[in-house]
């Protein structure tokens, strides 16, 4: 470790309502109204709701029926996860920009240790604001910035922080700070563990950090208690781990009503299949193993797996390859609730590729051209048939 | 039932059948091999409801009868017996096996579950070939068809029977591969037959030498050797006209000795090998050589060069070499002659005629195999 190295070198950026945030960009028409991003069908749920839409208790994970019972003006907008992805690689491009320790956590959030950053951009916390600015500025979009020692104190602040703003957390008040939360914010409580720790009299942090170990032990267990005791007194130790290229990719689709009929859960697939193809594409890889998911209406699951003998990113030949899985399961009139498609063993696309005898690398040109269309004129510009609606 | 056997005979006899064992999670019967002692003959057969085997050696029969029992354990006791001869056995509901100071009892399988097995039609027009052009043709054309279930037709080799000559043809979409024998029989038939029963017609045709004969009916195929029979459901859907995919003239042609290609390519392949993806070889080919390239700086590179003659200009084009090793192999010949068009387009892989007896085509046994390969681009 360097000398110089500040003592706040961690940041936790995260997007504010993200999901929604992108669609008020594309759509302005939506912004400053209640958006509510997820599906409508009969087992939708809230993906992300716009802070207008949060004023009336709506939050994401909300099943959507009762997010519009809350809230019956909000504007519901279905998912493009393509469209979050491009945003995503565009910030995290940004964040590479200030360091090459990014970890990301999701698509709209991320870790940066910027800790060897600061003769080329100034202190910790004046990057967080300039990057804060440079995602208004060049994505449009609002995130907030979580300043602090450690990984664990660097997502508490950035959620303190929202909308939009910038919690900087010095090394000297992490105990005020902590002291005062209620103990749900701690890493790794949920309601289970929560609850135990206030059956306890246990409520805030400050109590915990407070607490003799081998009480701490008695109420949750070896493992989670040495955990507690640590993010309590702000002790996280884990360092942010840059990011590394996928392994795999994968999508699924859980039915709104349980699906039966084989021709629907084909059909099915080569959406599947059109999405993971343009992913693959759009990440210049090609897969040669792809994987089969099917979850039953009670809840069994199986996956089946098959390696190419030649890696693709063809919509095409992954459908036909997945609807060959599909087939050998033979299902008869099987109840199936949810099916997935993902694909592993990634390789360079740009590389050599084989060239067929047979159907002429067609397909792949029609593909490629939807790309192109879809990226000019929105999703959906171009489709296949096969996936049109009925009637 | 109860029969002595010769232990080598009725090993090869129950290997062969295990073969074209089903899978026991479709019908539990079906990984069973039935036996069957008729006299002083004992009868094996098993299906796996695609290809049906059947086939009878001699034993010393001692009392008639027809017993199932699990293939595969079968298969593995009798790989293991000592050099003697075998007793058989059955008593209640084992079979109760001696050779030699080893016993062993195997549990019984109701006979009655096995289905009948398919039967060829007894008028149909059936054509001979020797056993070792079969299985020389087999071998030459099935490692081409593809082993992806997921385009069915790609999976077999299709036979297409016209008066006097049988074209084999077998393609992956990769590369194809194509051989025309005699054929002694009239009738114009196309069958495409799975790629495993003709593995499996090869397997017989080589142990057992001597010669095959073929009937081509409209569903399925039979193939009979001496006391063997192999009866093959066909694949249904059309087999692409691949006629049209072999180029009518070239641009380039390479002349070259196809041990020392081979043995270029493979080695110089080692450097390109890697689990998630091909890497080319690329041929480098100028007036009289013939330079293999593989690799990149990521792993490591090679090359190697090699006399050949070329008429026409310049070339760099690059194969899957597993596919170009392939069609070396199976051209046979001393020499082979590669044609091109350019670096995208197929390339036409044929035997060499040898020098000495550039005579026609008939005396020249390889000369009516082809192998189309696709490049890679790069």
């Amino acid at each position: 470790m360097t000398p110089s190295r500040p003592a706040e070198p961690i940041l936790h950026v995260d997007m504010d309502a993200f999901y929604a945030s992108v669609e008020a960009l594309r759509d302005p028409a939506l912004a400053g109204r209640p958006v509510l991003v997820g599906g409508l069908g009969g087992r939708g749920v809230v993906a992300s709701a716009s802070y207008e839409a949060r004023v009336y208790g709506i939050h994401s994970a909300m099943p959507m029926a009762r997010a519009l019972r809350l809230c019956p003006q909000a504007v519901v907008v279905s998912p493009d996860f393509a469209a979050y992805q491009d945003v995503s690689q565009r910030l995290r491009e940004l964040f590479l920009s200030v360091t090459p320790l990014v970890e990301p956590l999701s698509l709209d959030e991320a870790f940066l240790d910027v800790g060897g950053s600061e003769r080329l951009f100034g202190p910790p916390e004046v990057i967080g604001a300039l990057l804060r600015d440079r995602i208004r500025g060049e994505l449009g979009l609002p995130a907030s910035v979580g300043v602090a020692p450690n990984k664990h104190l660097a997502k508490l602040c950035s959620g303190k922080a929202k909308p939009e703003g910038l919690l900087h957390l010095r090394a000297g008040e992490v105990a005020a700070f902590l002291g005062r939360l209620p103990i749900r914010d701690l890493w790794g409580v949920g309601e289970q563990t929560a609850a135990r720790l206030e059956r306890f009299g246990l409520r805030t942090v400050a109590d915990v950090a407070g607490t003799a170990g081998p009480t701490l032990v008695r109420i949750v267990g070896h493992a989670a208690a040495a955990q507690l005791a640590s993010l309590a007194v702000g002790e996280d130790r884990r360092p942010v781990v840059p990011y590394e290229p996928a392994k795999g990719m994968s999508t699924e689709e859980t039915f709104d009503r349980d699906v039966d009929d084989p021709a629907v859960l084909r059909r099915e697939l080569l959406r599947l299949a059109e999405t993971i193809a343009r992913r693959l594409r759009r990440g210049e890889v090609a897969a040669r193993t792809l994987t089969l998911k099917i979850r039953y209406a009670n809840f069994a699951t199986v996956t089946r797996s098959r390696t190419l003998a030649l890696p693709t990113d063809h919509a095409t030949e992954l459908h036909a390859e997945s609807a060959a899985l599909l087939d050998a399961l033979r299902l008869e009139r099987v109840r199936v609730r949810l099916l997935g498609l993902g694909v592993a063993n990634l390789v360079p696309a740009g590389a050599a590729r084989q060239l067929r005898l047979l159907d002429d690398d067609r397909w792949q040109q029609v593909e490629r051209a939807a790309d192109v269309a879809r990226n000019r004129f929105g999703d959906a510009a171009v489709t296949r048939a096969a996936l049109l609606d009925d009637g | 039932m109860k029969f002595r056997a010769e232990r080598s005979e009725f090993a090869d006899a129950v290997m062969w059948a295990q073969r074209t064992v089903g899978d026991r999670a479709t019908l539990p019967a079906l990984s069973g091999i039935k036996l069957r002692v008729d006299g002083d003959r004992l009868f094996l057969a098993s299906t796996n409801l695609e290809i049906d085997s059947a086939l009878s050696v001699p034993v010393q029969g001692e009392r008639d009868g027809a017993v199932l029992v699990l293939g595969k354990l079968l298969a593995d006791v009798v790989r293991t017996l000592p050099n003697a001869a075998v007793t058989a056995e059955v008593t209640a509901d084992v079979l109760h096996l001696t050779c030699g100071r080893a016993q062993f009892d195997l549990r019984l399988m109701p006979v009655e579950d096995f289905p009948a097995l398919k039967e060829p039609s007894a008028d149909g027009a059936v054509a001979v070939m020797k056993a070792e052009e079969f299985a020389r043709t087999v071998a030459q054309v099935a490692r081409s068809a593809s082993t992806d279930d997921a385009r069915p037709v790609l999976t077999g080799v299709n036979l297409e029977a016209t008066a006097g000559s049988l074209t084999a043809v077998a393609t992956d979409s990769y590369r194809l591969a194509m051989r025309t024998v005699p054929w002694d029989q009239g009738a114009d038939t196309t069958v495409l037959v799975p790629r495993r029963a003709m593995e499996q017609a090869r397997h017989a045709a080589e142990i057992l030498g001597s010669e095959v004969s073929l009937l081509l009916e409209p569903a399925q195929v039979t193939f009979s050797f001496s006391d063997r029979r192999l009866v093959t459901r066909l694949i249904e859907g059309k087999f692409p006209d691949v006629r049209q995919l072999i180029p009518a003239g070239f641009e380039r042609r390479l002349t070259v000795d196809r041990a020392e290609l081979m043995e270029v390519v493979k080695r110089v392949a080692v450097v390109g090998d890697s689990n998630t993806s091909v890497t080319p070889v690329t041929l480098h080919l100028s007036a009289d050589t013939v330079l293999v390239k593989a690799g990149s700086g990521e792993i490591g590179q090679a090359e190697e060069a090699l006399p050949g003659a070329l008429e026409g200009e310049d070339l760099q084009i690059a194969f899957n070499p597993r596919y170009l090793a392939d069609g070396l192999d199976a051209a046979g010949s001393e020499r082979v002659v590669l044609e091109f068009r350019d670096e995208l387009k197929p390339a036409v892989l044929r035997p060499a005629p040898a020098d000495a007896e550039a005579g026609p085509a008939s005396s020249r046994p390889e000369a009516d195999f082809l192998y189309l390969l696709m490049p890679v681009r790069v």
